[in-house]
């Protein structure tokens, strides 16, 4: 079995990697431009996929500079002066428009923070409620006769529990 | 008949506030009579909206342009079936449609559970019916598809030619019933609340509906997705359009719970959690339709013009307010009663998947609203497109990719280290394999390379669990094919084995827009007949530009004979469609679909000269993005008809 496992993995790997392998070629320079551009008439599509009029138009400037040598940030910077910010498919990094890239990826790593200090505050109540001498108190025993917090604690987790389980019984036999 | 129809609305209205009333009578006293006049209620709301919809039906069908609707989104050159279909191209139309569904779920909703005298589903209704009330209210009073032109104009002002395509027949109805679907889950959550119940029966209850609609939703989205490909002729499927986005966060949402409820059916942890995400999930439904009608995403100032942006508003505010403080409320019932063993275990990537889904989903919030923000706080309009999204939720996106690998092979409680080496080392070998291959072929972005990775990875470990499986069984089954063995394994465990199959649908789409979106390849000219544009390994040769008529559109196409590696392949028509009513000038794309690549082409125009601009894009993978989904639905199908598990945890209940 492992050898059939192993011989449909490696056919999935190969097949996978030749695909992308048969068509990976550069694109053009002015591809890498207009596709971070948005066309500023009504239709709104990344400039280059638009075929609208404007659209047309402005690929034609992209296209212009390239041959006349221009830089990315010239050709980009004169279509700005002229459509105004609203062309940048994506907004400037600098200014009130710096939350919108940072806010994300601060929030993943706050989300992720969050999470491991919540699972480490269970693994660790998890480790009291089975640590050595709480045994008895895990598995169901009267935890009231064990003095210390953990203890009335637990108490208080097995109470609530037991409460809960016969709530639900009643109301299953109803 | 308009006069039938506002009565038909406006008496749903009244239903809809009698069934929250009468239920919520019913529930405080416990007496059954109010109870059984609620459950009624919400029935008669459902007969009314379709009443409704059957009358607005009948006025498009009719062109009666007496109806503001009807002249606003119809003409008389306009085809019956799309004339049928404007009922959801403007906004009174799809919030009929909105209510229609919503009453269909509250009618299928009793009658799912008539058998069940627990008061706790009359709960459920009572919630669903106050969303009636919304939507009623919103359609009776704010925006009536009803409405009467005092002068009824000779024709109609068309339907808006980009809704004129079959794809948009099917797409918003599919759509919207994932959409509108998520108000049941939310309602069984609201319900838990309001009338504090523990247990865990109704998790699996709402896990199945939940289900049900992430299934629709993500169709709705996929045929989105296909509709965009050969309808607005840009060369791709998914452009990160604020309505695209709108319909992608619930669905992302939905995702996070649908892993996360698991959880608290195995471990009873992350109550609070679960059912802030159910309210989440809702939320951003509505959301979403308040999104792409009210008119704010196109301008901060349009907001003001609009009328329902306020109420849409309003009722996020009021209804998540609500369920905050209701969760808060019933903190206590919310408590975890269990506790982690370990934190690599699956209750802990499970955790972090979740994190992962709310980060993506805030994260095309952010990007979809700031500029709506933005343009307030600056006075600059701004944009968030494609090229932002790309680099932001991409990353995130790839993450994901990853954990759909690690979580379902680490064991529940703790993963210890002999079931990581056993489910891991082979996995990451053929990744890496897999990227070290593709490295020499001119794959060289670091995303390429992860996702590669992650899809090989995550493959591998979905085949590893497969074969562990049949294995456990080959005792039973020796004599039995594979494919039999697989099926048998499937069938005992489809819940399990339906969400693998949902995994691997996501890979293949995940290859699939690796290879359509990294090595797509494009080329344009002007050409004249006989002239030829070579893009790959394709020649695309104009053989003639004719013009003819169409019942409301004059359509000129440009006729291209298509060579591979100098064989020909077929005959291509691409066309540049000019509507009549509009003047709006709409692409019709020509396709040359194989399961590797897809060749998309463009007529762009014809120029002055007489040349045809044509644009060809060479699209590799696309069609596993439609195969993924596809393998998607069937996962969810699957999983969906796990009944019997349902039935023996019924019956294993004291």
């Amino acid at each position: 079995m492992s050898r059939l496992l192993s011989a449909i993995a490696l056919s999935l790997v190969l097949s996978l990697s030749a695909v992308p392998a048969a068509v990976a070629k550069p694109r053009d320079p002015a591809h890498a431009i207009t596709s971070q551009l948005i066309c500023p008439c009504s239709c709104g599509e990344v400039l280059s996929g638009c075929t609208c009029e404007t659209g047309k138009s402005m690929q034609g400037t992209v296209e212009n500079g390239i041959k006349q040598g221009k830089s990315k940030d010239q050709i980009v910077g004169a279509l700005v002066a002229q459509y105004g910010e609203v062309i940048r498919g994506a907004p400037k990094a600098e200014g009130f428009n710096l939350i919108v890239w940072v806010a994300p990826f601060a929030a993943t790593l706050a989300g992720f923070g969050i999470a491991f200090l919540i699972l480490q505050r269970m693994v660790r109540r998890r480790a009291a409620l089975t640590a050595p001498g709480l045994e008895g108190v895990a598995a169901g025993g009267r935890a009231g006769t064990r003095a210390g917090p953990s203890g009335r604690a637990l108490q208080a987790d097995l109470d609530a529990l037991r409460a809960r389980a016969e709530a639900e019984l009643r109301q299953l036999r109803r | 008949m308009s006069e039938l129809g506002r009565l038909a609305l406006l008496l749903g209205f009244v239903c809809s506030l009698f069934a929250v009333g009468s239920i919520a009578w019913g529930l405080r006293t416990g007496l059954s009579g109010p109870l059984r006049s609620g459950r009624r209620a919400v029935w008669t709301v459902c007969a009314l909206a379709l009443l409704a919809l059957i009358l607005l039906e009948r006025a498009l069908l009719a062109r009666d342009m007496s109806y503001r609707y009807v002249a606003e989104h119809t003409s008389r050159d306009l085809p019956l079936h799309y004339a049928f279909t404007a009922l959801w191209a403007g906004q009174e139309g799809s919030l009929l449609l909105w209510l229609l569904i919503l009453s269909a779920y509250g009618a299928v909703f009793l009658f799912a559970y008539r058998k069940r005298l627990d008061p706790f589903y009359d709960a459920v209704a009572m919630v669903i019916a106050t969303v009636m009330v919304f939507f009623t209210g919103l359609l009776t009073f704010v925006c009536s598809p009803f409405r009467i032109l005092a002068t009824p104009p000779p024709d109609g002002m068309g339907l808006n030619p980009l809704l004129q395509d079959p794809g948009m027949m099917i797409h918003p109805p599919i759509l919207y019933t994932g959409y509108v679907g998520f108000v049941v889950p939310f309602a069984f959550a609201m319900a838990v609340l309001l009338l504090n119940r523990s247990g865990t029966r109704w998790i699996e209850e709402v896990r199945r509906w939940t289900l049900f609609c992430w299934g629709f939703l993500a169709v709705g989205i996929l045929l989105g997705a296909r509709w965009a490909y050969i309808e607005l002729g840009w060369g791709g499927y998914w452009g990160w359009d604020p309505v695209e986005n709108a319909s992608l966060m619930p669905w992302l949402v939905g995702t996070g719970f649908l892993h996360s409820v698991m959880i608290e059916q195995r471990r009873g942890m992350l109550k609070t959690w679960n059912i802030a995400l159910i309210a989440l999930t809702f939320e951003l439904s509505i959301f979403g339709t308040f999104l792409t009608r009210s008119g704010v995403l196109t301008s901060v100032h349009s907001f003001a013009e609009s009328n329902i942006g306020p109420w849409f508003l309003g009722f996020i505010l009021i209804s998540g307010t609500a369920a905050t403080a209701l969760i808060l409320y019933r903190k206590a019932l919310l408590e975890s009663e269990n506790r982690m063993d370990a934190m690599v275990s699956r209750e802990g990537s499970f955790l972090f998947n979740n994190v992962l889904f709310v980060a993506l989903t805030f994260a095309t919030f952010l990007g979809t609203t700031f500029p709506v923000l933005s343009e307030a706080v600056t006075g600059t309009k701004i944009s968030v497109s494609a090229p932002f999204f790309n680099r932001v939720n991409v990353p995130i996106a790839l993450a994901l990719l990853l954990l759909t690998g690690a979580g379902p092979v680490l064991s529940w409680k703790r993963a210890t280290a002999s079931v990581l080496k056993r489910n891991f080392v082979l996995p990451t070998f053929l990744g890496i394999l897999a990227v070290l291959i593709a490295l020499p072929f001119g794959v060289t972005g670091v995303y390429s390379l992860v996702c590669i990775f992650g899809a090989v990875f995550v493959i591998t470990t979905i085949v590893m669990e497969f074969a562990r499986g049949i294995q456990a069984r080959r005792s039973a089954e020796a004599a039995a094919g594979l494919p039999v063995q697989v099926a048998h394994l499937v069938q005992k465990n489809k819940r399990r084995y339906g969400g693998y199959i949902v995994h691997a649908g996501i890979v293949v789409l995940f290859v699939g827009v690796l290879g359509s979106s990294v090595f797509q390849k494009e080329a344009h000219a002007p050409l004249r007949n006989g002239q030829a544009l070579q893009v790959g390994p394709y020649t695309l040769t104009l053989r003639g530009v004719t013009e003819r008529q169409k019942q409301n559109a004059s359509l000129t196409t440009a006729i291209l004979d298509v060579q591979r590696g100098g064989k020909f392949v077929g005959t291509e028509h691409a066309s540049k469609a000019l509507y009549t009513k509009s003047q709006q000038p709409m692409t019709e794309v020509a396709l040359h679909s194989t399961p590797m690549e897809d060749l998309y082409m463009i007529l762009g125009g014809v120029n002055e000269d007489g040349s045809a601009s044509i644009q060809a894009y060479i699209n590799p993978l696309v069609s596993f993005v439609w195969v993924g989904g596809l393998i998607m639905v069937l996962g969810t199908i699957i999983a969906l008809s796990d009944k019997m598990r349902l039935r023996r945890e019924e019956k294993s209940a004291p």
